[in-house]
């Protein structure tokens, strides 16, 4: 089930900056502006005054040294006026504020909805701070005393993950390899390496089996997509009518246990509220042979085990067969389902309000087959995006694809 | 809030920035609220949690009310042993201090509770999954009062 142009909810326009280690000219609001005015280039549109309302995108008031960031964002971008809803959810803030977007437009709220997320993760904030701030995403109650960084909870799903399926440090080690190899293609990366599998396992330890190369980036930066229905894009977006139209095909999302050994222990070194996310969505976009029908997906590596679970609880490969699939490449380039083309959170970077609307922002420039040669998807069609806060506690899946 | 300095850079184009160096410090009072009856409980030596008076559900950690139907819950004793669904040694001391790294944490299944906690087990071993693990307060002057205790492997002496 393909939706027709004219009751799909439209992507008429996506932007971003450059993620990067410290942006030492630019403030969250100026990242923001930046990535916004690139979305609005890109829908063609000569003003703001038509847009309906904006949703914005940011994490951490302590980060951002800025509460009530969204009234200041909305004002940054010319939304004065415009009602403006900020939503968090943890690592998967920027998809859930595509998700209320997608909401409020398919309510008859609003016929165009301008999303705009970032966040100063980056090195502006020195590292004992951010580790204190980060850890109180963690239960602040039960966890946070017992472990600051969140390698340990990921370490310990993982662990249980190696022993139940005979999952290899190796096999995760792959997937470090392979995002960062990827972002070496993308301009926007924070950080493209070439490294071994070799290297990662000999980087320094975090929390067994991680080590520091298993772990993502902490990133400044800033993206915008701008939603709307056919209509609007018809009347208001020139450059919409020029190109094959990308329309958002389903959205879900699902939540679990915050705290992770509370969950039961079948479910353990599983996502279940990405599963429940991803059937959600994959019911509403008429997909019922993921790894047949998707072509590409910006999935959360947080870590690289991360990764590796996310293609079993996402459906791209069986349960417990990650490992295999992470050493067989199943999942680069030329593979069945091309993961993280831009490099994920490892190579392209997190700036966590942004990071799940820069993955739509690729996932919607790989269907239009506008992104470096290198790192093109050849003929993708169908594209998710993946993004859970905590261990999992929150899930986010939009799947993207073209109309007509 | 204070400003620590002021400097110009350069930027990523050539062009002078400016930045400033701030300083916040946050002190709270924090309400453990509903919870309080675990610290009594840390205060005797036991761990403890909540079972609801109608259904019987019981649920680590505990809670204010009973998730399935928002009823009052009771406190009660745990036995304070359990089983570890899996373990790890960490590099980093938590936020609070109180562990010099490297430690180990672990996922520990309790007993007489449905539910479990992530907590530190003693000794430089790390446990496998199954091991059985009990209790032990080892410290009357923690760097936060959930370190009062950690957990050793059953029939081993760190």
């Amino acid at each position: 089930m393909t939706p027709s142009a004219d009751n799909a909810v439209l992507v008429a326009g996506v932007g971003m900056t450059p993620f990067v280690g410290f942006r030492n000219d630019a403030s969250v609001r100026d990242m923001v502006a930046e990535a916004t005015r690139a979305a609005f280039i890109d829908a063609g549109l000569g003003s703001s005054s038509t847009i309906d309302m904006g949703v914005a995108a940011y994490e951490s008031d302590h980060f951002n040294r800025q509460m009530s960031l969204g009234q200041v964002l909305s004002d940054t971008v010319g939304l004065t006026g415009k009602p403006v809803i900020r939503v968090e959810g943890g690592g998967a803030t920027g998809a859930l504020a595509i998700r209320t977007a997608l909401m409020a437009i398919r309510s008859g709220e609003a016929r165009s909805v301008l999303v705009f997320g970032g966040e100063t993760n980056g090195r502006s904030v020195d590292r004992s701070t951010a580790i204190e701030l980060l850890s109180m995403s963690a239960d602040f109650e039960w966890e946070t005393p017992v472990f600051g960084t969140f390698a340990a909870p990921y370490a310990l799903m993982i662990t249980e993950h190696m022993r139940r399926y005979g999952t290899t440090a190796e096999q995760f080690a792959e997937i470090a390899v392979k995002n960062r190899r990827m972002a070496l293609d993308n301009p926007l990366a924070h950080r493209g390496m070439s490294i071994t599998v070799e290297d990662v396992r000999s980087s320094a330890p975090l929390s067994d089996p991680y080590r520091l190369f298993d772990a993502s980036l902490l990133s400044d930066g800033a993206a915008a997509v701008l939603l709307a229905t056919g209509d609007w894009a018809e009347r208001h977006s020139p450059t919409s009518s020029d190109r094959p139209p990308v329309a958002i095909l389903g959205s879900g999302s699902a939540t679990d246990r915050p705290r992770l050994s509370d969950r039961p222990e079948q479910m353990f070194p599983h996502f279940a509220a990405k599963r429940e996310a991803s059937t959600r969505a994959y019911r509403e976009a008429g997909i019922d042979d993921p790894p047949g029908q998707i072509d590409l997906a910006e999935v959360y590596d947080s870590f690289s085990g991360a990764e590796l679970q996310a293609y079993e609880d996402l459906g791209l490969c069986p349960v417990g067969d990650g490992g295999q699939a992470a050493a067989e490449g199943r999942f680069d380039q030329g593979g069945q389902v091309v993961v993280n083309p831009s490099g994920g959170l490892m190579g392209r970077g997190s700036a966590v309000g942004a990071t799940g609307i820069a993955q739509a922002v690729e996932v919607v420039s790989q269907l239009r087959g506008e992104v470096t040669a290198a790192r093109q998807v050849p003929g993708a069609r169908i594209g998710i995006t993946d993004t859970h806060a905590g261990v999992g506690s929150l899930s986010v899946v939009n799947v993207f694809g073209m109309v007509g | 809030m204070r400003v620590t300095g002021t400097e110009w850079v350069v930027g990523p184009d050539g062009r002078a920035v400016y930045l400033l160096g701030v300083e916040m410090a946050q002190r709270y009072r924090h309400a453990v609220g509903s919870s309080s009856p675990f610290y009594e409980g840390l205060e005797r030596g036991v761990l403890r949690s909540t079972r609801c008076r109608e259904c019987g559900a019981s649920w680590f950690p505990p809670r204010r009310f009973c998730e399935a139907h928002l009823t009052e819950t009771d406190w009660y004793d745990l036995p304070g042993t359990g089983t570890v669904t899996a373990a790890t040694r960490v590099h980093s001391p938590p936020p609070f201090g109180g562990i010099d790294p490297p430690y180990i944490l672990a996922s520990i299944r309790l007993d007489g509770v449905t539910g479990g906690i992530t907590h530190r087990v003693m000794g430089a071993e790390t446990p496998e999954h199954g091991a059985a693990v009990v209790v032990k307060f080892i410290d009357e002057a923690p760097a936060h009062p959930l370190l009062a205790f950690a957990f050793t492997v059953e029939g081993v002496t760190p």
